[in-house]
């Protein structure tokens, strides 16, 4: 037995229910239908639900009245009918048959079907409210359909598993009426005319009839077909949770569990090709399934339930249908079509997602296991750009009746997505529109007032950052009349006539925009559409594109990253022609993450970081200090170098002063030097130079040879890794344009919740690059916001313990690396299997540099500092999807997601924010009113983070003398503190210029249980908390105490 | 535990003993007794952990009005001990709990006046502390059996360290009955409250802090001294490191010189040691060289005996080849294919391990 067949196993013991609960569901369904069968007879007239049948259109007379007899037939259909009901929704259809002497013959006129069909339901509702097997009774829409509701019964249940369950009473029409007065091309419905008064057809109306009319053969057909074949329930069953984990096919104008459960009888059947055999087991159907519907022919031909020979439709029957819907799929019946819901866009996002699907199980580790059934492929982070539309009380909607052929909200979501379609040609590979309609807790007594409170969903596929993203829309020729009036009446006063480059004139759109902003371009255009074409204000259009880029906004990277690496190829070049250095410099690589787009705050040029002879005109007001940017050199190969590691070092030093001093003779930089680095200023940045030895690298290697276990890090290994990893990152950068401000948002994101000391900046970098490389089941994100939702749940539901993150990215491994990875995870795990607490490393990240994940994840995090970090991803996933859904909710708000909760640390200690190096980076200042305060200090005034500038009095030379390069005090004070109380605490912060510290306290290992040490033990951590503070003097705030650690 | 101990003596001063409700606690402390025999299962090793804080507490904070809690665990204990009990006895407990609860609080809130201010201060930490081992625990031990229960007591004192005396009561008097049955589900629960608390905290964390401590004693509290005048320590000490690391690159070029200077002049010495060693007497010692030869000379830099490292590398390669292979010998072959098959079992029995591991974990549950 394999392992996903295993996995599989256990996730349908996880969604079946068991035969304790089926008996309890049994019995409560048939208390249930005993009750509604003995109902006695009465008479029912329009009064028991006037505002549903003045909202259906329906005149309140005579007609409407009949007397109730108890239904013809209750069965239990739907899914629990073929013993296959999935957890967590558990629900039992009952399908309670009118008898026909309720209605009249031509009751399938103007909607006064569907007004009995309510009516019927009330006098159930009404006798099953006084029934005491019934706890709670509610209403709800037959597939969103307003106009045919459905009964939901709470029967009492003790069991806690079965708390949520519900039986759903549908009524069911079988026979009632004639089948060729409900033909596709019959108007049904009188008021439904076009402008010259001529009747149109009601295909949507007859389906909806004839849906009822043939619930029940349908139902039996698929029982037949189920009965008796485990493989097959269980195929169904893992469909289901497939497509109810992709909450977009999952919805009424897509996909539900009957209509998989047509498709799999179908296919059993000769009609259907016997794809699926007896001899094939659950997986097997499963994919054969997603085959038939990735490669089938439904929307093109249409296919029937029956063989060909017996399905007594002709030629122009079938391209009727062919003309009135999108997919067809006729019943067993022949005449109606079971898919008449569906939409051309819902179909083709099944057809692609069943067809990503199975492409992208080959791709994944383990059979896809986790990708297939366990990801959520919702909304949120399925397409790349959400819209929440409000278009409750929008005149559009409800100037016309709720219902002709079609209902009023099924024709808006038509109406937004033709509209969408046409605005964004092809920026948007794909948009999906989809409008539930039905509010949650629906009274039939309120008719359809209620409807469409909730707002709609708009998803937009990218296509390509080119084509999205790009600033003119070029229409039509003016000769074509006829096209520029449509595109002129589309576009409105957008539209220009332009003459282009190459001489074309031609009408056209622009959507000028500076160069990082371009990703608000199809959120200009929506906006604009919706304005224009439904009158909607921008309040009522929400488009999820820039909400998080508030934390990003002190600068815009793209402009600037332009004249970063201006400069940086500037000092490369001078570099490689200095000729005064005995050896000659051979290469130059960047190493900073500024210098590959995925700094969160890359530095901006300083005034006084340029070159003597360059005469920039100053600004007012400069940082003091300058934030230097990491560069490796390699020099020439030579002999002369010593062996000793220290004297290495030296003499690497010695070379970089020459270096320096020579820029500084030459070129006019500015050279500043400590004894291990070297900063060289120009262009308006300062470069911190690093020579790597390839000797270093060799001498390591022949340690390592004579004692595994002892693996020193050296500095030429570091550098070699860093510019790997560099080099790399900066390829995929190269390859996709989103993941620079990803990784920014994902940086951001974890060192304001204060892990920056636990999780390094390559890690992330890693985790987002797998993001982009290994999507499945999604495409690679093209947008910073759902990149980043992503980003969220991987890091929270990534399986760190037993798996390790592969991160290809080159797409070169091969079979045998993989393997040389999964033993080098299996040997690292090894060692935790007799200690669970100590995972080293947890989190497991092969890179093509490192592939036993020695260079950023060694020693942190641990298997505790990981856990809290997903369980906050867990949290801040869950309300960024709440927010892209439902939008900001009271204190709920986007900032949220960065915003940390202080009270979760031992002791928290707060710095002056206006003593950090860049107060500007500070996203919100910290708030303190609770736990102790120990001890509290005055800010410093020797350090100032800005200086004025000009004024004159000051020379050059001086201001320059002021500028501190790499100065961070909150460096420096968690360089202290490790120093002061090695082993004391877990220090948490954040490295982007947060003003709080958190403080937990390491586990001591003196179990002694002194009992009145208490008192000592706190006086003693009150006084080391106050002596934290007199380490920080100057920078510290305040210390608060929370908790007094554990003895 | 020992953060329970420390409520009952922080609130030691604010109420002195009431004699009604410490004679009702005596009649308490004596029942659970004979009731801890009727317990059953899993529930026994919770109440275990209950006695012993009970005990303790009693034997400790004997004038205590920890009887807050104290109070309650007991009424707890004495719901989960008799399970003849029905729902309605329950609710009837946690109303009277409930109303116990109310009159102690006036009591408290009557006698406390005097001793306001530390109180508060004590109260304000004790709540502090409490939410705070909550939370910060869950997220530490998540997976120590042996905190489980720790945990739950924690959790609940951080529930009883809010000032919502009502609320309380009725927390407890639910959950009390739920937890004598549930012993195992606990650890799944937990990881919950954990998720659950952190999901809160986002936006809960301002109320809390708001709700709980208006006021700081801003003057109570120590000052760090002579901010600016120090130079040993902080923000000036770090300012003059950077300075004085940061002298000219005349000066550092010098000092690197010096240690140049100086190391080649150890070196010189060595090797003339070395010389003079091998001039005294003219032997060496040889020593064999495993691996492979050096191709430069350490201390010319010079190349010696120069062989192409690829050269070398095929070489090698080439001799293994010539190897006998492995399964030469039947005996050999067989040995393999055992050591496989032991090799493929292994792999299976841990891929079992694994599995169990996560379906402990809830990995296959697909919503």
């Amino acid at each position: 037995m394999d392992s996903l067949d295993f996995k599989v196993g256990e996730l349908l013991k996880e969604i079946i229910l068991d035969d304790s609960a089926i008996e309890t569901l049994d019995r409560a369904v048939s208390s249930v239908a005993d009750a509604i069968e003995s109902i006695p007879e009465q008479l029912v007239s329009a009064d028991a639900a006037p505002k549903f049948v003045a909202d259906l259109g329906v005149p309140t007379d005579k007609k409407l009245s009949f007397t109730f007899k108890s239904p013809e037939s209750i069965q239990v259909g739907g899914s629990h009918s073929i013993r296959s009901v999935a957890k967590p929704d558990i629900n039992v259809d009952l399908l309670v048959r009118m008898p026909k002497e309720c209605f009249h013959e031509k009751d399938y006129l103007n909607h006064r079907y569907h007004a009995k069909r309510l009516l019927y339901l009330r006098v159930i509702e009404k006798s099953l409210t006084t029934c005491p097997v019934v706890r709670k009774i509610g209403w709800s829409s037959f597939q969103n359909e307003a106009r045919k509701p459905v009964l939901i019964v709470f029967p009492v249940v003790k069991s806690a598993e079965l708390s949520d369950f519900f039986i759903r009473i549908i009524p069911t029409a079988t026979s009632l009426f004639s089948i060729s007065k409900l033909s596709l091309t019959r108007n049904n419905v009188r008021a439904f005319t076009q402008e010259c008064g001529q009747t149109q057809a009601t295909p949507k109306y007859n389906s909806s009839i004839l849906e009822d009319m043939f619930l029940e053969e349908n139902s039996e057909f698929v029982r037949k077909a189920f009965h008796e074949w485990k493989s097959l329930k269980e195929a169904l069953l893992l469909l289901k949770v497939w497509a109810r984990n992709r909450s977009s096919i999952y919805t009424h104008n897509c996909l539900n569990g009957y209509l998989i459960a047509v498709i799999l009888s179908y296919l059993t059947v000769e009609s259907g090709g016997n794809l699926i055999t007896k001899s094939m087991n659950r997986m097997q159907i499963f994919r054969v399934t997603l085959k038939f519907i990735a490669t089938s022919n439904l929307m093109g031909k249409g296919l029937c339930l029956q063989p060909r020979g017996q399905c007594n439709k002709s030629k122009e029957d079938m391209n009727q249908f062919l003309q009135s819907f999108d997919i067809i799929f006729l019943d067993s019946s022949c005449s109606f079509n079971l898919f008449f819901r569906l939409t051309r866009t819902a179909f083709e996002e099944l057809r692609d997602e069943a067809s990503w699907m199975l492409s992208s199980i080959d791709k994944c580790r383990g059979g896809g296991f986790e990708e297939v059934f366990l990801t959520k492929v919702d909304f949120t982070a399925k397409f790349d750009s959400c819209l929440r539309i409000n278009l409750k009380g929008n005149s559009k909607i409800c100037s016309s009746n709720y219902c002709m052929d079609d209902e009023c909200w099924r024709i808006s979501e038509k109406d937004v997505h033709s509209l969408l379609q046409q605005g964004l040609t092809d920026r948007a590979r794909f948009v999906r529109v989809i409008w539930r309609s039905t509010p949650s807790d629906w009274n039939v007594e309120d008719g359809f007032s209620n409807f469409g409170n909730e707002p709609m969903l708009v998803g937009v596929l990218v296509s390509s950052q080119e084509k999205s993203f790009r600033v003119v829309d070029i229409g039509p020729n003016p000769e074509n009349k006829e096209e520029v009036m449509k595109f002129r009446k589309f576009w409105g006063e957008k539209a220009e006539l332009r003459r282009f480059r190459d001489g074309t004139i031609a009408e056209s759109t622009v959507w000028e925009c500076e160069p990082w902003a371009r990703h608000l371009i199809i959120k200009r255009i929506c906006e604009y559409l919706f304005a224009k074409h439904f009158l909607l204000t921008k309040d009522d259009v929400v488009h999820i594109v820039d909400q998080l880029d508030f934390c990003l906004k002190l600068s815009d990277p793209e402009s600037s990253s332009g004249a970063l690496l201006e400069a940086f190829e500037l000092l490369s070049k001078r570099l490689r022609l200095l000729e005064e250095i005995p050896l000659r410099i051979s290469s130059v690589q960047p190493l900073d993450p500024a210098l590959r787009h995925t700094s969160v705050f890359p530095p901006q040029p300083h005034p006084l970081a340029y070159e003597k002879g360059v005469n920039k005109k100053p600004s007012k007001l400069a940082t003091t200090s300058i934030q230097s940017l990491d560069v490796m050199i390699q020099l020439e190969g030579s002999g002369n170098w010593p062996v000793d590691r220290v004297a290495i070092e030296k003499t690497k030093s010695a070379f970089l002063l020459k270096i320096g001093e020579s820029l500084q003779e030459h070129s006019g930089a500015l050279c500043i030097a400590t004894k291990d680095e070297v900063n060289v200023l120009m262009s308006g940045y300062s470069f911190c130079l690093r020579i790597m030895h390839e000797k270093g690298l060799n001498m390591l290697r022949n340690q390592g040879g004579s004692d595994k276990i002892k693996v020193t890090s050296s500095v030429d290994k570091e550098l070699l890794i860093r510019s790997q990893h560099s080099s790399m990152i900066n390829g995929l950068h190269g390859r996709y344009p989103t993941y620079g401000p990803v990784v920014r948002l994902a940086k951001r994101w974890v060192s304001a919740h204060l892990f920056s000391s636990f999780l390094a900046e390559e890690a992330i970098e890693l985790v987002v690059a797998y993001l982009f490389l290994k999507p499945f089941p999604f495409h690679a994100p093209c947008s910073r916001v759902t990149g980043f939702l992503r980003f969220l749940r991987m890091l929270s539901n990534y399986d760190w313990a037993f798996s390790p993150l592969i991160v290809d990215i080159n797409e070169d491994f091969t079979p045998k690396d993989e393997k040389e990875i999964d033993e080098n995870f299996m040997l690292s795990r090894k060692s935790c299997e007799e200690n669970a607490q100590n995972v080293e490393p947890a989190m497991f990240l092969a890179a093509p540099y490192d592939k036993a994940s020695e260079a950023w994840t060694r020693s942190s995090p641990n298997r505790s500092v990981l856990k809290r970090i997903s369980s906050y991803a867990q949290s801040s996933a869950d309300l960024l999807t709440n927010l892209i859904l439902h939008g900001a909710d009271g204190p709920y708000t986007w900032e949220c997601l960065f915003r940390t909760p202080l009270n979760t640390y031992d002791a928290v200690v707060l710095l002056h924010h206006n003593k950090l190096s860049n107060p500007q980076h500070l996203l919100f200042p910290a708030e303190m009113n609770c736990g102790k305060q120990v001890i509290r200090g005055k800010a410093s005034k020797d350090f100032q983070p800005y200086m004025i500038l000009g004024g004159g009095v000051q020379s050059l030379e001086d201001a320059r003398n002021k500028v501190m390069v790499n100065f961070d005090p909150t460096r420096c004070f968690l360089e202290d503190l490790k120093r002061e109380f090695p082993n004391t605490f877990k220090v948490w912060h954040d490295s982007l210029g947060g003003d709080a510290i958190g403080l937990t306290w390491e586990k001591k290992d003196s179990r002694k249980r002194s009992r009145d040490g208490e008192d000592a033990s706190r006086t003693e951590t009150t006084d080391a908390l106050k002596r934290v503070g007199e380490v920080g003097k100057g920078l510290v705030k305040s210390v608060h105490l929370f908790k007094v650690p554990r003895r | 535990m020992g953060k329970d101990k420390k409520v009952g003596k922080a609130a030691q001063g604010t109420t002195k003993s009431l004699p009604k409700l410490t004679k009702k606690k005596l009649k308490l402390e004596e029942d659970p007794d004979s009731g801890n025999q009727t317990a059953g299962g899993a529930s026994t090793e919770a109440e275990n952990n209950l006695r012993i804080l009970k005990g303790k507490k009693v034997w400790k904070a004997a004038k205590g009005t920890s009887k807050l809690l104290v109070k309650l665990r007991k009424k707890k204990l004495k719901l989960e001990e008799d399970p003849s009990f029905d729902d309605q006895t329950v609710e009837g407990a946690s109303t009277e709990a409930k109303n116990n609860l109310r009159i102690l609080k006036e009591h408290k809130k009557n006698k406390a006046k005097p001793m306001e201010k530390k109180g508060k201060l004590s109260k304000r930490k004790k709540g502090g502390e409490d939410n705070k081992s909550f939370t910060s625990n869950g997220g530490q031990h998540l997976n120590k059996d042996d905190h489980v229960f720790d945990l739950i007591n924690s959790g609940q004192t951080s529930e009883n360290g809010s000032v919502e005396v009502k609320e309380q009561s009725e927390t407890v008097g639910s959950s009390g009955v739920e937890e004598a049955c549930i012993g195992k589900r606990i650890k799944t629960k937990k990881l919950k409250r954990v998720g659950k608390s952190k999901r809160s905290d986002h936006v809960s964390e301002k109320k809390v802090q708001l709700e709980k401590l208006a006021e700081v004693d801003s003057e109570k509290v120590d000052e760090i001294s002579s901010v600016d005048e120090d130079c040993t320590r902080g923000m000036k000490k770090w300012l003059i490191n950077y300075k004085e690391s940061r002298q000219g690159l005349k000066i550092l070029q010098q000092r690197i010189d010096e240690f140049i200077t100086a190391y080649e002049a150890q070196q010189e010495q060595e090797r003339r040691e070395r010389e003079a060693i091998a001039a005294e007497g003219g032997w060496t010692v040889v020593v064999h060289h495993k691996g492979r030869k050096k191709t430069t000379d350490s201390e010319s830099g010079i190349t010696v005996g120069s062989v192409a490292q690829a050269a070398v590398l095929d070489n090698m390669a080439r001799k293994k080849n010539k190897e006998v292979a492995l399964d030469f010998y039947r005996f050999k072959k067989q040995e393999a294919q055992r050591s496989e098959v032991m090799l493929l079992q292994s792999k299976f029995e841990q891929d079992k391990k694994r599995i169990q591991q996560l379906r402990a974990a809830r990995k296959f549950r697909p919503y």
